[in-house]
C-alpha cells in the first residue's frame, strides 16, 4: 500500500469513526422511563433476572456449547433460553420454540413466510405474532421472558402460575404490559400512535405515556390510547368482540371461573364508581404542577400543543417557578418546536436559575444558544451561550456541537478567515465530527 | 411544640458523591437519579460500540442492575461516573467476545445488525456505517473495544488504560493493530472509500 493510499485509507477510517460517533442519539424521555419501570421490575423481582440474549453461551462450557449446537441445527428452528443463575424459587429454566420463523440478531423475529411467527414456550404459554408484525424477543429465563412489538398485533396466552414469581412483560411502543395469567391481544400502529389491547382473561397493568402511572385491567376490559389526540379509554367487551384471543389449551389453563368479567369488586380501584367507557384523556391538573416529568412523556409522543397549552392553563409565570427540571426542558423544546422562542428561553434561563448545580443547567447553556440563532436578537448572543457551554464542559456531550455551531457562526460574522481559528480548534479536537468538512474548508479558505 | 422544616434536596441538585452516598444508603429516589443521569451517555456510548440501539438498551438494562446490586461496593463516592462506566466496559467486552463466540458457532457469518441513526440517516450513511461495523466485527473483541473508546467516544490512552486495566503499551499496540487493520480493510472495500469521498468526506 503507497504512503497515498494509506492516508486515503486513514481518512475514510477517521470519516467513518465520526459518522459512527454522530450516529447515536439520545434516548428520549419515554425510553428512559421505560428502562427504569423495567429496571424496577428487575430489582424488585430479585437478583435472577438477566438477559436471554447474553446469558445462554458465556456460561456454558465449549463442548456443551458444541452439543447443544448439534442439537440446535438437528432440530432446525428450536432454540432454548436457560437461566444462567437459579431463580429464587428454583424455577425449571423456560424453553422455547419458535414456527413460523426465526430469530435474528439481536433477538428480532424474521417471518420466514406470510403466516405470522408463534411462540411455544415449555409451560404451555403461546405467544401469536400476527404476520407483518415487527418484534423482538429481548430477554426468557427461568423468571418469565419480555418481547418487543415494535408495529403489529399479537395475541399471548400466558399460563398461570400462582406458586411462582414468573413475570410476562411485553414492551408495545412506547407502553409496557406486564402479566401474569392471561389471555391478551395487544396491538400498537407505530403510524397512528395507536395502542390497543383487548383482556379476555386474568389481569395485566399498562404503563406508558398518557397512562398517568400505572393502568390496571381486568378479564373482559379494552384499552384504547391513541396517543396524538392524548385520549385514553377503557371499555367493557362483549364476549362476541374476543375473536382476536385465540383459546387454545393455555387461554383454557387461563381462564379460571372466578376470573370472569361480573363482580363490581374486581374493578381497578382507579376505575371505582365509574361506568364505561371510561376516558382518562384530558387536561392535568395545574395544583399537579409540583410532580415531575409530567410532560417528558407527552413530549416524546409529539404532544407539543398540549404542553403548551397546559403551561398557559397553569399561567406562566407559576410554571416557570415551580414545574419539575424534566418539564421545564420538555415545555423549553416544545416551545422550540413551535418557534416560540421567547417562552422557550424563558423556560431554559429558569432552569438554569433553579437548578444551577444540576448537569441539564450545563446543557441548558447550549440549547440556548440554538433557542438565540432561531430568534431575533442575534448571532452574537448565540455564541455568548456556546462559549458558556464550551467554559463549563469542554468535553461535554454537546462540545461538538457547541464549538462547531460557534464556528459556523463567526464564519456568518465575519467571513472565513473569522472562523479559522475555531476551525483549526475544532480539527484539533474533533477530527471525525459532524462539522469537520466546513472546519477544512475553513481552513483552506484564503 | 417546636417543629422544624426539613426541605429534601431536589435530585437533580445533588452532586455524584451525594448521589453516590444516597445509592450506598438505598434512598429510593437515588435510584432514578442514578438512571436519569447516567443511563443517556451509557446508552449512547453502547449504542456507538455495537451499532444497535436494540442491543445499547439491554446492555445498559444490565449495567444498572449490577450498579445498583453492587453500590455498596463503590469506596470512592465522587467516582461514581467512573464507577458505572468501568461496568459498561466490562458488559461490552462481555458482549463483543459474545458474538465473536457466537459467529464462530454459526456455519454461516450473521448479517451485521446495525440499527443507529434512524431517520436522521439517509439510506447511502446507513449503509456506509452497516459496512463501517461489519468491518469492526472483524476485530478481536478487546481490539474493538479500545478503538471505540478512543475514536468513538474520544477518551484518552490514559483513560483507557485505566478503565480496561490494562497498561498504557497494551493499549497503544491495541489502538495500532486495530487502526491498522481496518484502514486495511477499508482500502480493500472497492465501494467504500470511493464513496466516501463522492460524499466529500475525504476532501
Amino acid at each position: 500500500m503507497t504512503t497515498t493510499g494509506e492516508s486515503r485509507g486513514r481518512r475514510a477510517l477517521a470519516a467513518l469513526a465520526g459518522m459512527a460517533r454522530g450516529s447515536a442519539r439520545p434516548p428520549t424521555p419515554a425510553q428512559l422511563d421505560s428502562g427504569l419501570a423495567a429496571l424496577r421490575s428487575r430489582l424488585n423481582a430479585g437478583p435472577a433476572q438477566r438477559s436471554a440474549g447474553r446469558s445462554s453461551i458465556m456460561r456454558w462450557s465449549l463442548v456443551g456449547t458444541l452439543a447443544a449446537t448439534a442439537a440446535l441445527v438437528a432440530m432446525g428452528v428450536v432454540r432454548s433460553g436457560p437461566s444462567r443463575l437459579p431463580a429464587p424459587s428454583e424455577l425449571p429454566a423456560l424453553t422455547y420454540r419458535v414456527e413460523g420463523g426465526n430469530l435474528g440478531d439481536g433477538g428480532y423475529l424474521q417471518e420466514s413466510g406470510r403466516g405470522g411467527i408463534k411462540l411455544f414456550f415449555s409451560e404451555g404459554t403461546e405467544f401469536i405474532l400476527k404476520p407483518g408484525t415487527r418484534s423482538r424477543l429481548r430477554a426468557v429465563d427461568a423468571s418469565g421472558a419480555r418481547i418487543a412489538i415494535e408495529h403489529g398485533a399479537a395475541s399471548f396466552l400466558v399460563t398461570p402460575a400462582p406458586a411462582t414469581d414468573r413475570r410476562w412483560q411485553v414492551d408495545v411502543g412506547p407502553f409496557l404490559v406486564t402479566v401474569k395469567g392471561t389471555v391478551f391481544t395487544v396491538s400498537w400502529d407505530a403510524a397512528t400512535e395507536t395502542f390497543d389491547l383487548k383482556l379476555r382473561h386474568g389481569s395485566v397493568t399498562v404503563r406508558g405515556p398518557a397512562t398517568g402511572g400505572e393502568i390496571a385491567l381486568r378479564a373482559g376490559q379494552r384499552l384504547l390510547i391513541n396517543l396524538p389526540q392524548g385520549e385514553t379509554v377503557i371499555s367493557e367487551q362483549k364476549p362476541d368482540e374476543w375473536i382476536d384471543a385465540p383459546a387454545g389449551p393455555a387461554a383454557r389453563a387461563a381462564a379460571p371461573p372466578a376470573e370472569r368479567p361480573s363482580a363490581a369488586s374486581d374493578r381497578p380501584a382507579a376505575l371505582a364508581g365509574k361506568s364505561a367507557p371510561t376516558s382518562r384523556a384530558g387536561k392535568l391538573d395545574p395544583a399537579r404542577l409540583d410532580n415531575d416529568r409530567r410532560w417528558t412523556g407527552a413530549l416524546a409522543a409529539g404532544h407539543l400543543d398540549r404542553i403548551l397549552a397546559e403551561a398557559e392553563q397553569a399561567g406562566l409565570r407559576a410554571t416557570l417557578d415551580r414545574a419539575s427540571s424534566d418539564d421545564l426542558l420538555a415545555l423549553a423544546d416544545a416551545a422550540r418546536y413551535r418557534r416560540r422562542m421567547d417562552l422557550a428561553r424563558d423556560a431554559l434561563l429558569a432552569e438554569r436559575r433553579r437548578f444551577p448545580a444540576s448537569p441539564r443547567s450545563l446543557d441548558g447553556a447550549f440549547r440556548l444558544g440554538r433557542v438565540e440563532e432561531a430568534s431575533d436578537r442575534g448571532l452574537a448572543r448565540a455564541i455568548e451561550w456556546y462559549d458558556e457551554y464550551l467554559t463549563r464542559a469542554p468535553t461535554g456531550t454537546y462540545a461538538s456541537e457547541a464549538l462547531g455551531r460557534k464556528m459556523t457562526l463567526m464564519s456568518k460574522l465575519g467571513g472565513p478567515s473569522r472562523a479559522r481559528p475555531f476551525a483549526e480548534e475544532y480539527l484539533r479536537r474533533f477530527p471525525g465530527g459532524t462539522y469537520a468538512g466546513p472546519a477544512r474548508a475553513f481552513v483552506r479558505a484564503p | 411544640m417546636p417543629v422544624s422544616l426539613v426541605v429534601a434536596p431536589d435530585p437533580g441538585d445533588t452532586s455524584d458523591r451525594e448521589l453516590a452516598r444516597a445509592l450506598m444508603a438505598g434512598s429510593p429516589w437515588a435510584i432514578a437519579e442514578t438512571w436519569n443521569r447516567f443511563a443517556p451517555a451509557v446508552i449512547m456510548f453502547a449504542t456507538r460500540t455495537l451499532g444497535s440501539e436494540s442491543e445499547a438498551e439491554d446492555v445498559a438494562q444490565e449495567v444498572f442492575h449490577r450498579v445498583f446490586v453492587k453500590a455498596r461496593t463503590l469506596r470512592a463516592p465522587e467516582r461514581l461516573r467512573s464507577f458505572i462506566f468501568s461496568f459498561a466496559i466490562r458488559l461490552l467486552k462481555t458482549e463483543l467476545r459474545r458474538r465473536k463466540t457466537r459467529a464462530w458457532l454459526s456455519f454461516q457469518r450473521p448479517e451485521t445488525l446495525v440499527d443507529l441513526g434512524g431517520e436522521l440517516m439517509d439510506m447511502e450513511s446507513r449503509d456506509l456505517l452497516r459496512r463501517f461495523y461489519a468491518l469492526l466485527d472483524r476485530l478481536a473483541p478487546r481490539h474493538r473495544l479500545v478503538f471505540a473508546l478512543r475514536h468513538l467516544e474520544s477518551m484518552t490512552v490514559d483513560e483507557i488504560a485505566a478503565h480496561m486495566e490494562l497498561s498504557i503499551s497494551t493499549v497503544k499496540r491495541a489502538l495500532e493493530r486495530a487502526t491498522s487493520k481496518l484502514t486495511i480493510w477499508i482500502e480493500a472495500d472497492p465501494g467504500l472509500a470511493g464513496f466516501l469521498d463522492e460524499k466529500g468526506f475525504l476532501r
